[in-house]
Order: C-alpha cells, then structure tokens, then sequence
C-alpha cells in the first residue's frame, strides 16, 4: 500500500518542473519516447507517480535515469505537461535526496542559496589558495593565527567530505534500487556484462542517438558533429580526459612547461573536446534551437559555464605557461581557473554533477535487470 | 358493420417504383392476374403511383368509373398511406376504403435474390388487399374539441419553465407542485454549472415572471388526486395540504409531467456512508461550499484535502440503476473548481470510472485538471474501500492509470458524487396518467429520438428529468419542446382522430367485463342501452390495439378497419394458388437458399449448449466447434429475436455472458 502525498507535486515544481499535473494520462509521450519499451509505460507512469506523490518509488526507480532530454514528449504533450522538464526536475530531486547533507536540496530550490554558496565555496578557495603560498605577505599574516597545517587538514576535510557524500548517494541510490526489485527476482544479465553494457552506451551514446530520431525531427540530417549525443560525448569524454591528464601532471609533478609531453598532449586534445561540446550545449540552449532547450535550469546553467570557462582558462594558462608569461593577468587566470576547476570538484556530489555517477549506475540496475 | 355489401368495382394500381419494385416483381404478370380477380375494374401499372400525374388520373379512373375501393401495391404504408387517402377523398371516396399494399420493402427489396418467390409474395398480398378493401367501410374521423388549458405537474425549472411559455401563448395554466416551495431541486440551491448562476437566482428569475402572468395559476404544498376524462379534456383534481377533504377539479386539454428527479441517498455503509461523518453526498457538500465564506471546514476541522468518488449508485452493471446520470461528473468538478476559487490551498484528489463532462463542459474538466486536482481511476468490480477516522478518512484505491497500484489517501472530507434517482412517488403519478414507466423506472417517451417528450398516452406530455437524468439545459429544452407541442395541439378548435378503435356488438354483448378488465387505456366502460348493460368504447381515448377482440366470449367486439371479414378476406386471397409464369433463370442463385436451412441446426446447438449456465462467445464456439466470427453472427441475430439476452460480463470483464431469454441465472 502506498500513501498519497498532495503536497509533493507541489514540492517538485520548486526543482523546476512545470505544469506536470495537468497531465490526463493519455500516455502520448510513452507513444513518442525512443526508450519506452513494451511492459513500461515510460515516462508516462513516472510522471504519474510525481502526481501522486509517490517519492520512495520514484527515488527507486531507474526510469528518470533513463531519459536524456531529448524533449520529444515535451514538444508532443497534448497537456503541456513538460514531461520532459519533469524528468530533469525528478532526477535534481533524486540528487538532492540521495545525498546526506541537505545542501543540494537548498540550492536546487533557491537560485539565491545556489548563488550565496558558490559564491562563498569561491571567496573560500581563493582565500585558501592564497595560503598555499607561503612567502605572500597576506598568508604569512594569517599563518600567525591559524597554522598552515590546519588549512591544509581542512581542505583534505572538506574533499573527504564531498568524496562522502558522493560515495553516500551512490550506496543510497542502489540501496533502494535493490529494494525495488520483486523479492526473488534474478537480474536477467550478469554483472560485468552489465558493466561492459554501461561501459558500451558511455563510449558509443548508442541510447542517446535513438533519442528525438523521428522524421520531423530538428535534427534529423544534420551533421554527426552537432548533435546532441555527439556534443554531450565531448563533454564527458573532455572533462574525462582532462581528468586524467590532470592527475598525470600532479604524480609526476611539473611537467606542465613542455606542451609535448604526453600527459599535456591529452590535455590539450581533451580541451579542445570539452570547449566544443560546452560552447555547442550553451550556443544551443542560447538560441533555443529546439523546445527542450529553451528552457534550461540555473543549475544547467551554470554547470555548462563552470565546465566552459575552466576549458578556456586552462588554455590561457597552457599557452602562458609555454610562453613564460608570468604577470598579473595571469596570476588571476590561473585563480580563476583553480577556483572554477575546485569547485566543480567540491561541488561534484551537490551539483548537475552529480548525474556522472547515478546515471551510469541507475543504466547498470537498468541492464541487469533487463527483461 | 354497417355495410355488409362488398365492393363491387375496386382498381388496383401496382407500382414500378422507377425500377425499385419492377426490377424484380414481375408487375405486368402481376397487373394482368389482377385484373381477371372478381370484383375489380381496373389493373393498370404505374411507373411511379405517387406521383402528381398519376394521382390526378387515380382520381379521373375513381370518379368515371365509380370504382368503390382501391388498393395501391408501392411502398410501406408509412409513406405513402395518407397521399393516397388524400387521392380517395378528393375524388370522393371515403378514405378508408383504400389499402395499402407494400410490395416494395416486404417484396422487391427483401428478396431481391430471389426475384420469382418475391413476384409470388406480391401476388399473394395484392390478392390479400383486394379481398380486404372489398370488405372495408366507409368511416369518419373521430372529433374532438380540446379544452385550452394545461395541468403542468411539477414546479421546478421545468414545470415554471413550460407554464410560462405556454402561459404567454395564450393558455391557462394550472401549476401544481408538491412542496411548499417552488423551484424542486433548484430550490436554495447554490452555484451551479456551467453560469455559476445560483440555482435560486433561477428560480426567482422564474418565479418572477410567473407573478407577472395571471394566466398561471401555482398551488403549492398540492397533490394530483386524481386525472379523468381523456384526450383534450382531461379533468384533473388537486388536493392542496392544509384544506382537509377540499379537492379542487380542474380541466385540462392535456397535461405536462415535468416531476422530476430525487437525488441517489446511498445506503449506509456505502463507501462508508454515516449519518453525521465525514462521508458526505454531493447535495450536501454543494450546500457546505455555498454557506461557508473564509475558510473551508468540516466538524470544527480545516478540510484541506478532498476525495470525491464518482458514479456512487450509478452505473451499476448488475444493480439496478444502469444508468449514467449524465451531470454529475460536470457538478462535482465544478464544485471543486469553485471550492479552489473560494478557498486557498485544498488538495482534490477524484476517484472516478469514466469522466462524462460531455460537450462544452469538457472546459471545465480541462480547468480543474489545470488547477492541480488529481485524477484517480477505478473499475466497478473493485470500488475504493472507505474507512473512518477520528479526524480523517482514509480511502484506498486501486488505481488505473498507475497500473493498477493499490494507493492510499487520507482525505478530510469524502464527497460521494451521487447520481439522479427516480422519484419514489414516481410509480403513483403513472398510475394516475396511466403513462409507462421504463426498466430505469423513469417515464417512457414513445420514441426517444423521434417523438421525446410524448407518452402513448393522447396529450400527456413529459419534460425535464422525470423522463431521465438531464442537466438544467436539457430539462428546460425538453419542457420548452413540450410546451410548443402543446401549444400546437390544443390551439386548435377540434382534432380529429383516426376511426381505428373497437367497437362494441351490442346485441351480441353480455357484459362480462373480460375486456374492460384488459383494455390498458381504460377505454372501455358499462353503460345500459335498452335495459341491457353492454359495454361501450370511449373512442378518444382508444388505441384500437385489438386487445378486448379476441378476449370477448360473444364475439362483440371488432376493430374498424380489422373487421373479421377483413382479415378472413386478406387469409384467403393471400393463401389463394397463385400461377405465375416465370422463367426459373430470373431466379437468385441455385443453393442459395439451401444455405439458409442450416441455420436453425446452428441456432439450436447454440441453445443446447446454453442450456446449462450462461457463456461467453468463446466458450459457445469452443462447445459447438464452430469458429467464434459464425457464433457470433448467429448469437446477435438470436439476441436480436429475444432467444438469448446478454447475463453480464464474465470474471475477467473480458467477454459479455449470454443465457436464453426467461433462464434463471
């Protein structure tokens, strides 16, 4: 038996989803759907259980995980329900619950929150980061009262902190997609299979390409480079490589100076790839090429920004780097960069972010569970 | 009876019907057997009888050859009947002594596969005509002079409604209403649909144009005692409460029944139905929303949110309201859309089977969806359970737009929308009409579609929901309908009526009472003639149904126009040898009337299998081993022929259950 809860309808359209109960159940966007298969009325029930308030059964299904925005149901609805804008709202929601600390929940659902905490995570880190400099006359004022030992253990706190939370969601998240499963039922795929499906569908966007295929589709025809599985595959695939290269820079230390050292090709291709794909999210969300696109939320938004403007500044800072420019301006690209690239980072588990993990997680449950 | 002669010059006028009849009856064969029939004059085929050409020359062939009867063999009688009496009387023959044959509908078109057996059919049926036009007499119309005054029983919207078009027509109107007030259900009523209009505010706005017509006059707190007379002048007795013994008796040339509905009260324990709980009808809360000003609530608790449960009482496929009350959808959405607009902040959540807000009141439906109200669908067979709380009431649901999930709410308040219910004094008011009363004990129109707001009986006419669930529209449509009807009628001076009644031998009648005791119209009464008691027909009020004919032990009793000599006469011509000559090659296929003679087989494995316990089609098909699309064609057309009927739907509401007409379940 399962309660009815009136009052979460209206709690979701705070994570932004709109009229999404006006919805008469019609099931026209299950219809158009690419990923609706044949036993699960998909996304029709999901959004029938928003309307109704069933948030245990949302937060343990894997259906919002399953949809990438493609917007054709939205574009269809003969309600105007924004089906569409209800699953990225269900899936903030599902972020901001399966993470312990309440923050993501506050930010979601207050644009000023959202701004007051980036805002000072900002003000934190360069305060931070200055202390990373020793000789600087501010740190060594600081150092007087607060030993740089104690900065130092704070920030390791802090990084523990969000590597928790993370780690917390993605235990709470299959948790609860364990206790959704019919009580004897064997996943019907193994589990490296599983994993090497997830694997598949993060490299090849195979899912992603069904998605908005129909005829009159805006995108039909047009070249592989602009669509939208090619663009969020650079993306991923660019902030995966500059991951990567970054870590490569840290363990063997300072070897940024030669752009040919391997770790610095990687970086500079995987740039080149992250730059193209944001600056392709952002130019088609601002030209609102199609309906789904017209309305993004602040915390796409400024995902999109983050991640863009970490990709220019870092190669300001590579082209800097290799011309030995060391003045002011530099210094400050160098702390943005550093603040935007921490942020991310710190923010992983409380942002858009987040979705790197539940997604390819909520895919697994998904394919081992295939029927 | 009074002319025992038989005609001695009849012409026969046999149709081509442009080819209609033609192309398969042999109508020259036909016009040349005829013509040697005794008795007639003249046999002539016309390529359409209707026509103007023909008619004028019907007329020259009646009045220069002094033929005495006609027989016309075109189409049905419903056609064409009164163009040819019309023929008859302007050439100065009696009407009546004309028949129509139909040779077209009953012949050429029915067996047009079998183009020589319909050419034998006809003949037979013009033989039966003309033994039955020689037979026939010469009758006159039945006039009546009708009282321009009207009884409207019932002063709700309708009833008001009705009295003051016919009023402002020019007529006396007596409005009768049972309670001390006017205005029935709409009386004290809130906001109603699709306006927001107060059902009151109508109610005065009728009111007040009633004051202005003296022609009305209204009796509240009054009964109908009882109705006599008949057709034109009927007399009505009322009896106003409070005036012990004094019964006013007023004349009616017809009377208008617009009595209307009660609301359905469910039985107690239905959906958790109590006196003084927090399960309430829809009557009530309606009167709940309109009183209450700032805030919404119950029992000294804030109702916050609102479970509505629809079709309570209604559409019952195996009790006995089958009906859908057509407004209660549209009510019970509007309240919760005024309940929004009134109050802030209250959660609706509608358990529902089917949403009916039909036409322009799907706005409202489409409103309150945007409002944020909450949809919840059921099936008949697992109705939403109903517990009371302390302070709440908890209704569980399984739900079919979310695959069927059993869903739990706890409501503040639960409104069971109810439906519209006969009036329990409805019984009594058709016992004094003498008006039908259909299997959802409603009053009965003749014909739903064609003739709406009349009865089978002569100038008693029905408005409003006392005839089914309508909304206000409807009601005051169907109440102005009847009054324009009414009006129509009764303004004219006399009616005439048709002469088919029964009439009375009364040499022959001993007065025993057996046809009294049938007649359904009450049109038969004793009177004494010549110190005899005999029985006597009240022509108006006659259907000539031909019920009291075959019942009388004296044979008295003959109906004009079936006379025995009549039908006798159409027996023998239509059962007369008939020798045409036709050639075998104009005949349908070869076998395919054999093919015919396989049905009964069929029909009767189907009985034999059904005569157990009731079946689907399936289960039928799968017992006789016949495949399912041939059970079904044979089982539709035994439906249809009243061998089976349907028993419901089987355990999985999948297939419709069939068991043999009359058979216990």
């Amino acid at each position: 038996m399962t309660k009815i809860d009136p009052h979460f309808a209206d709690e979701l359209k705070k994570y932004g989803a709109k009229d999404f109960d006006a919805c008469f159940n019609c099931g026209n966007c299950s219809a158009v759907c690419s990923h609706s298969e044949k036993n699960v009325s998909f996304p029709r029930l999901t959004v029938r259980l928003g309307v109704l308030g069933l948030q245990k059964e949302i937060l343990s299904s894997v259906e919002p995980w399953l949809c990438y925005s493609c917007g054709d149901c939205t574009e269809t609805c003969p309600r105007q329900a924004g089906p569409g804008q209800y699953l990225a709202a269900v899936r903030r929601y599902a972020i901001s619950e399966y993470e312990p600390t309440g923050l993501t929940k506050l930010m979601f659902k207050s644009p000023p929150t959202f701004v007051a905490v980036t805002m000072l995570v900002a003000v934190f880190l360069g305060f931070f980061l200055f202390t990373l400099k020793p000789e600087h006359e501010l740190s060594r004022w600081i150092f007087n009262w607060l030993p740089y030992e104690v900065i130092h253990n704070m920030g390791l706190v802090i990084f523990s902190f969000t590597g928790l939370s993370m780690v917390w969601g993605v235990l709470s998240m299959s948790i609860r997609f364990n206790r959704n499963r019919k009580k004897g039922a064997k996943s019907t795929v193994g589990f490296f299979k599983a994993v090497w499906m997830v694997l598949s569908e993060a490299g090849t966007m195979d899912r992603y390409k069904d998605c908005d295929a129909e005829e009159d589709s805006h995108w039909r025809g047009k070249p592989w480079y602009t669509q939208p599985w090619f663009v969020h595959w650079s993306i991923m695939w660019g902030f995966i490589g500059l991951l990567v290269a970054t870590c490569l820079d840290f363990i063997l230390k300072d070897p940024a100076s030669d752009i040919w050292y391997p770790s610095r090709i990687l970086g500079t291709l995987a740039g080149i790839l992250m730059i193209f794909g944001t600056s392709q999210a952002i130019n088609y969300r601002w030209k609102k090429v199609t309906l789904i696109y017209s309305e993004t939320s602040p915390a796409d938004w400024t995902f999109l920004w983050f991640l863009w403007i970490a990709g220019i500044t870092g190669f300001w800072l590579e082209v800097s780097v290799a011309f030995g420019a060391n003045n002011i301006i530099n210094q400050f690209v160098f702390l943005v960069h550093t603040i935007i690239s921490m942020e991310l980072v710190l923010l992983f588990a409380f942002s858009k972010f987040a979705h790197a993990f539940y997604r390819p997680l909520a895919l697994f449950f998904h394919y081992r569970n295939q029927a | 009876m009074e002319e025992k002669q038989k005609k001695q010059r009849i012409g026969v006028y046999i149709c081509h019907c442009g080819g209609n009849i033609s192309d398969y009856v042999d109508v020259e064969q036909l016009r040349d057997i005829v013509g040697q029939e005794e008795n007639v004059a003249v046999s002539k085929n016309v390529m359409f009888a209707c026509a103007d050409s023909n008619q004028k020359e019907m007329i020259k062939d009646i009045q220069e050859k002094h033929l005495d009867g006609i027989v016309v063999a075109s189409c049905s009688p419903k056609l064409h009947l009164h163009t040819f009496r019309g023929v008859a009387e302007r050439a100065g023959l009696n009407p009546y002594n004309y028949v129509q044959v139909n040779v077209r509908e009953q012949c050429s078109w029915a067996h047009s596969d079998h183009p020589d057996q319909a050419s034998y059919k006809a003949a037979g049926l013009i033989r039966a005509g003309i033994r039955r036009v020689s037979s026939s007499e010469a009758l006159t119309n039945i006039e009546v002079k009708a009282t321009k005054s009207v009884v409207v029983i019932g002063a709700g919207l309708a009833g008001m409604r009705a009295s003051i078009d016919l009023a402002r027509m020019g007529n006396q109107v007596v409005l009768v209403e049972k309670e001390p007030v006017a205005g029935g259900q709409m009386a004290g009523k809130g906001p109603v649909f699709p306006t927001n209009q107060k059902g009151q505010e109508l109610v005065n706005t009728l009111l007040g144009e009633i004051r202005k017509l003296p022609k009305i006059t209204l009796f509240t707190s009054a009964t109908v005692d009882k109705v006599t007379g008949s057709i034109g002048n009927f007399k009505v007795d009322i009896k106003v409460n409070g005036t012990p013994g004094e019964v006013m008796s007023f004349p009616a040339g017809a009377i208008l029944v617009t009595t209307g509905y009660e609301s359905y009260i469910p039985k107690e324990g239905e959906y958790g139905f109590t006196e003084g709980g927090r399960v309430i009808t829809m009557k009530e809360f309606e009167k709940m929303v309109d009183s209450s000003n700032s805030s919404l609530s119950y029992k000294g608790k804030p109702v916050k949110t609102i479970a509505y449960i629809y079709c309570v009482g209604m559409r019952q496929t195996k009790g006995e309201n089958k009906y859908c009350s057509r407004s209660c959808c549209t009510a019970a959405i509007h309240s919760s859309i005024m309940v929004h607009e009134k109050f802030k902040g209250i959660k609706a959540f509608h358990l529902y089977r089917d949403i009916r807000t039909y036409g322009k009141n799907e706005i409202l439906y489409e409103k309150s969806s945007r409002l944020g109200d909450t949809f919840l669908m059921y099936q008949e067979k697992e109705p939403p359970s109903v517990v009371q709380g302390k302070n709440i009431v908890n209704v569980k649901i399984k739900d079919s737009l979310t695959k069927k999930r059993e869903l739990e709410l706890d409501a503040d308040l639960v409104v069971l929308v109810t439906g519209m219910v006969p009036r329990n004094d409805s019984q009594d008011i058709a016992n004094k009409l003498k008006i039908p009363i259909g299997n959802d004990k409603f009053f009965n129109e003749i014909h739903p579609k064609l003739r709406p707001v009349e009865t089978v009986i002569n100038w008693v006419f029905l408005g409003g929901s006392c005839q089914g669930p309508k909304n206000i529209t409807e009601s005051v449509q169907s109440a102005m309908a009847a009054s324009a009807k009414i009006n129509a009628i009764i303004r004219k001076d006399t009616l005439e009526l048709e002469p088919i009644v029964a009439r009375i031998d009364a040499e022959a009648c001993t007065w025993c009472g057996k046809c009294q005791e049938v007649c359904e119209y009450d049109a038969i009464f004793q009177i004494e003639t010549n110190g005899k008691v005999v029985a006597s027909v009240n022509d108006p009020v006659c259907k000539g149904c031909g019920i009291c004919a075959p019942i009388c032990p004296a044979d008295a009793i003959d109906i004009a126009q079936y006379t025995n000599a009549e039908i006798e006469g159409m027996i023998d011509g239509f059962s007369q040898q008939v020798d045409l000559n036709i050639e075998k090659g104009k005949s349908g296929q070869e076998g395919d009337a054999g093919g015919m003679k396989d049905f009964p087989q069929i029909w009767k494995s189907i009985m034999e299998n059904l005569s157990e316990e009731p079946k689907t089609i399936p289960q039928i098909a799968a017992g006789i081993q016949q495949p399912s699309e041939l059970v079904t064609w044979h089982l539709m057309t035994m439906n249809k022929y009243y061998i089976v009927e349907s028993a419901g739907i089987d355990d999985n509401d999948e297939y419709f259950l069939y068991k043999l007409k009359n058979q216990a379940k």
